[in-house]
């Protein structure tokens, strides 16, 4: 074995992350070669300093009283001062009187909102269907290829629009089927990746950006002139933008920023 | 038993005791991730609040170390970690390989070899080592040193394959090592002294 092939296995060997086969061969390889061996120590005395500096921080008697009675539901029992950040959705910022307003207006004039596209909650409606599909209770039309999944969602809304697919293919996922979904009047096609047991959802429906989340983090790309926007909940991560009168999001439990990259990538194709 | 089991208020109750356990290794990897103790106070408060939310969610017999840690990591990289990487965003993500190397230029500011360093001089030093570290370099080394997470789980949170956390693991130890070989030399030297 070279001592440069060594390095990942003696990080694997610290870490006790080997196969059999993978120490056996290391621990030949240090028997021989001291430098490597000197490498070893190192890397093993570097991690347990790390380790150390891991177990020399320690939450505050008051951050641990407010969580505690957060999770209770208690008043405070750390320093009341210690409040937490509202981090909501955007539902919840919404004031009562608007939604009131909303309300009264819904019931006033039934003609004008059966007639006319309604403000979703996109946030609700995106992570609840992806829950519903991952767990089976949305049962999908399943296709061949993506091809065929974007035809049968075409098909679905009278070729009136296409849901966006995306290249996702480099983390080894694939269009698997899809299913149209309707809520308050609005078609929304929903495309469905899978592959290496990472599950991506694509929601795809006619709309302008007054259908992003008020709260959502924007990312504004100057390059492509796009704005995306950014929301999440739990696990579960989103990503929305605008393509003409196309909004698309994508839903997963993939890190935003990579989601954020196969949406750029899908934006940038189409 | 079963009672308890299938009762909501028990099974929360039980859910937040168990969660609690985890708190202190939490706030490591917040305070490390975020760099700054009060974000560190809000991304932990936010991840235990989300948790509770979604404690449904959780799957009892796997790791809750690692699934609160998911939600931990989530929360930050959607709140804190775009505020520094707005820039790269704008520049086509181009951070990944500039991160390493900008790092690697940076000078070993060490004073050198002490015989007998303070605990808190090493922590010191690893904390500002840990400060320079590209993201993808020094994320791994949080997770699986710091969060005591193994490969496949600090990978089902990266969404990266398991052979990536080992490299960058490599890689970033090596980088480190290079900003405290003077302090960890010392440090293994005592070890194999004991």
């Amino acid at each position: 074995m070279k001592c440069e092939d060594a390095q990942e296995l003696i990080t694997g060997l610290v870490d006790n992350e080997l196969l059999d086969w993978e120490r056996s061969s290391i621990e030949s390889h240090l028997k021989e070669c001291r430098r490597c061996q000197w490498s070893y120590e190192q890397e093993r005395a570097l991690k347990k300093a790390i380790q150390v500096v891991g177990t020399s921080v320690n939450v505050s008697t008051e951050l641990r009283g407010t969580i505690l009675s957060d999770h209770h539901g208690l008043p405070g029992t750390g320093d009341a001062s210690r409040t937490r950040r509202r981090w909501s959705w955007p539902i919840a910022n919404v004031p009562r009187p608007a939604i009131a307003l909303v309300l009264l207006l819904i019931v006033a004039l039934p003609t004008y909102y059966l007639t006319r596209p309604t403000k979703l909650d996109i946030p609700a409606i995106v992570l609840e269907t992806h829950e519903k599909i991952r767990r089976g209770d949305i049962v999908i039309a399943r296709a061949g290829s993506e091809e065929e999944v974007k035809k049968y969602l075409s098909n679905s809304v009278g070729g009136s629009f296409s849901p966006m697919t995306y290249d996702l293919a480099k983390v080894n996922m694939k269009a698997i089927g899809g299913i149209l979904e309707e809520t308050s009047g609005r078609k929304i096609l929903v495309t469905v990746y899978e592959g290496n047991s990472i599950f991506v959802t694509c929601y795809t429906l006619l709309g302008t950006e007054k259908d992003a989340p008020a709260d959502a983090t924007v990312l504004v790309d100057s390059v492509a002139k796009m704005n995306f926007y950014t929301f999440s909940q739990g696990t579960l991560n989103a990503v929305f933008h605008r393509e003409g009168n196309l909004i698309c999001i994508l839903v997963s439990e993939l890190p935003t920023l990579d989601l954020l990259a196969a949406v750029r990538m899908g934006a940038r194709k189409s | 038993m079963a009672d308890e089991q299938h009762d909501p208020a028990k099974e929360r109750e039980r859910f937040s005791r168990d969660a609690m356990a985890h708190l202190d290794r939490l706030y490591t990897l917040a305070y490390h991730l975020a760099k700054r103790p009060e974000d560190a106070q809000d991304i932990l408060q936010e991840t235990y609040a989300r948790a509770l939310a979604a404690y449904k969610q959780f799957t009892p017999g796997t790791s809750m170390k690692a699934w609160l840690t998911r939600i931990l990591y989530n929360f930050f990289y959607d709140h804190y970690a775009y505020k520094k990487r707005r820039l790269f965003f704008e520049d086509n993500l181009s951070f990944e390989n500039e991160g390493a190397a900008q790092w690697e230029k940076t000078g070993n500011n060490n004073p050198g070899p002490e015989e007998h360093f303070l605990k808190s001089e090493l922590q010191t030093q690893i904390t500002e080592a840990l400060k320079q570290l590209p993201e993808k370099f020094r994320v791994p080394i949080l997770l699986v040193d710091m969060g005591d997470l193994s490969y496949a789980e600090a990978a089902e949170i990266l969404c990266c394959p398991v052979g990536t956390i080992r490299s960058r693991l490599s890689r970033s130890r090596r980088l480190l090592y290079k900003q405290l070989k003077d302090y960890v030399i010392d440090e293994s030297k005592g070890d194999r002294e004991k």
